[in-house]
């Protein structure tokens, strides 16, 4: 098992009322990778994270969380039931740009509530998980307050460890910190960092550019829904084959 | 007033206050349900829903109350005027309600339900966790709102001869002649009533407000 890869996507296409999004996109994210998604705004980022937990339903192709196909259930031939569907999801993290917290509930249990009704783990043991997930990314201190008294960066580090509650076998984030303040960007990619020096998959849609270049193993470049480059960061930001990643990668700076 | 007057009084208060309060019970948790049967459209089912709910909103309760009350006997049901009364009121308040429900399921977040689904919960377990909890806060104001419009229009049930807060002033004034006393006093008892709901009611608008982040 341990082999597989965390997240395999196999010519997956996508369309929206008509219009293309997604073109038969290929991808392997490897065990304990960080790959970074880049692409200009609207060139299908987003859509192609959210096939991987099928938040977004593919149009046709497939994709394997741990050796496991989403979405469909290749032993019985039809497609998954909710139930099957939400424990394939739960081997998948998401940290949403807008954070998404539920606000009726306290930091805590936030990160506590999928743990306790998805896995059934006892309340005691799901408390203490998030005491040491959210100590993990610096917030132990604001464990009983409510998400509305948190600042942006706060609530994001509270969504990262709200996901990595459920033990994923991928984290996947889209644009974590295009909803921030400046100043609280850096709080938010030095958990991401971590996670990454501490072996965490990880799928990153992002436009932070020095983040891409110093954490990621492989950069991946969307444009109009396909994949035109795919490459390690050095060769990447040094040397990209297509013109269009060198248009790009011009006007970052 | 005599104290016989308040003792009737009081008694007509409380026919007033348990129908609607039963009735107000009864048609949360089913206009509950139809919201959820309606957010599921449900082909046909969603239709025949759609028409009971303006149907019910449209028929001004006396009539409705009326109605029951004939309809019963050639449908072959033996309703006591009870039953008739809290039937009629349910159904008037649950259509209502399912309006008010529904409406909070509608604008519920989407992303909420994303994080929710995305945590590996099923709609199930989202509802009841994630929803539910978030929908009761945000739709209290209005729920309370309603129950305030059920209780001033229960009245209506005197037309079947039951004898609520407000028959019972005619009742009383009957044998004292003098009309005016018992009906002020049974606004006051309604003002009460409607006072302890209003108190409620802003509560409920001070926990939605801490929803909207
Ligand atoms: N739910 C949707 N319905 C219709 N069009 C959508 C939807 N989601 C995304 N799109 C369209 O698909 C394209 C790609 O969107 P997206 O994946 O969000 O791009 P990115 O994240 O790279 O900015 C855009 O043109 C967008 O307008
Ligand atoms: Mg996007």
């Amino acid at each position: 098992m341990s082999d597989l890869p965390a997240v395999e996507i196999r010519k997956l296409s996508k369309s929206f009322s008509g219009v293309e999004v997604l073109r038969d996109i290929d991808l392997t994210v490897n065990k304990g990778e960080v790959v970074s998604v880049l692409g200009s705004s609207g060139s299908g980022k987003s859509t192609m994270l959210r096939c991987i937990n099928w938040l977004e339903e593919p149009d046709s192709g497939s994709v394997f969380i741990a050796g496991q196909r989403i979405g469909y259930n290749s032993d019985k031939q039809r497609p998954m039931t909710n139930r099957e569907m939400a424990a394939t999801r739960a081997r998948t993290g998401m940290v949403f740009q807008s954070f998404n917290l539920w606000p009726h509930l306290t930091v805590s249990q936030n990160v506590a509530i999928s743990p306790i009704k998805v896995k059934g783990m006892p309340k005691a043991q799901a408390r203490d998980l998030a005491t040491q997930l959210l100590e993990k990314v610096g917030l132990g201190d604001k464990a009983e307050v409510y998400p509305f008294t948190l600042s942006g960066g706060q609530k994001q580090r509270v969504a990262i460890a709200r996901a990595l509650a459920m033990s994923p076998e991928v984290m996947l984030f889209d644009e974590p910190t295009s909803a921030l303040d400046p100043e609280r960007v850096g709080e938010v990619l030095q958990v991401m960092r971590d996670l990454s020096g501490e072996g965490y998959t990880m799928v990153v849609v992002t436009h932070e550019m020095e983040f891409a270049r110093m954490v990621s193993d492989q950069v991946v470049f969307l444009d109009k829904g396909l994949i035109i480059e795919k490459a390690p960061p050095e060769i990447f930001f040094t040397n990209p084959a297509s013109e269009r990643v060198r248009r790009f990668l011009d006007r970052q700076d | 007033m005599t104290e016989k007057a308040w003792m009737l009084l009081l008694e007509g208060a409380w026919v007033t206050l348990w129908i609607s309060g039963l009735a107000s019970a009864m048609g949360l948790v089913i206009g509950l349900a139809i919201a959820l049967l309606r957010t599921a459209r449900i082909p046909v089912v969603d239709q025949i829903l759609a028409v009971y709910v303006s149907l019910a909103r449209a028929t001004p309760l006396v009539t409705l109350v009326l109605f029951l009350f004939l309809a019963a006997p050639t449908l072959g049901l033996s309703l006591d005027r009870y039953a008739v009364a809290i039937v009629a009121l349910t159904i008037n308040t649950s259509a209502f309600n399912a309006e008010i429900w529904r409406t909070a399921f509608l604008n519920f977040p989407r992303d909420q339900q994303e994080a929710a689904l995305a945590s590996g919960m099923t709609p199930a377990t989202m509802f009841a966790n994630i929803m539910l909890p978030q929908m009761i806060i945000t739709s209290l104001p209005g729920l309370v709102n309603e129950m305030t419009f059920l209780l001033k229009s229960s009245p209506a049930i005197a037309i079947i001869g039951l004898v609520d807060l407000t028959r019972v002033t005619n009742r009383i004034s009957a044998v004292t002649y003098e009309p005016l006393p018992p009906i002020l006093a049974a606004a006051l008892i309604y003002m009460v009533i409607i006072s302890v709901l209003l108190k409620l009611q802003s509560l409920a608008e001070k926990m939605a407000g801490r929803l909207a982040m």
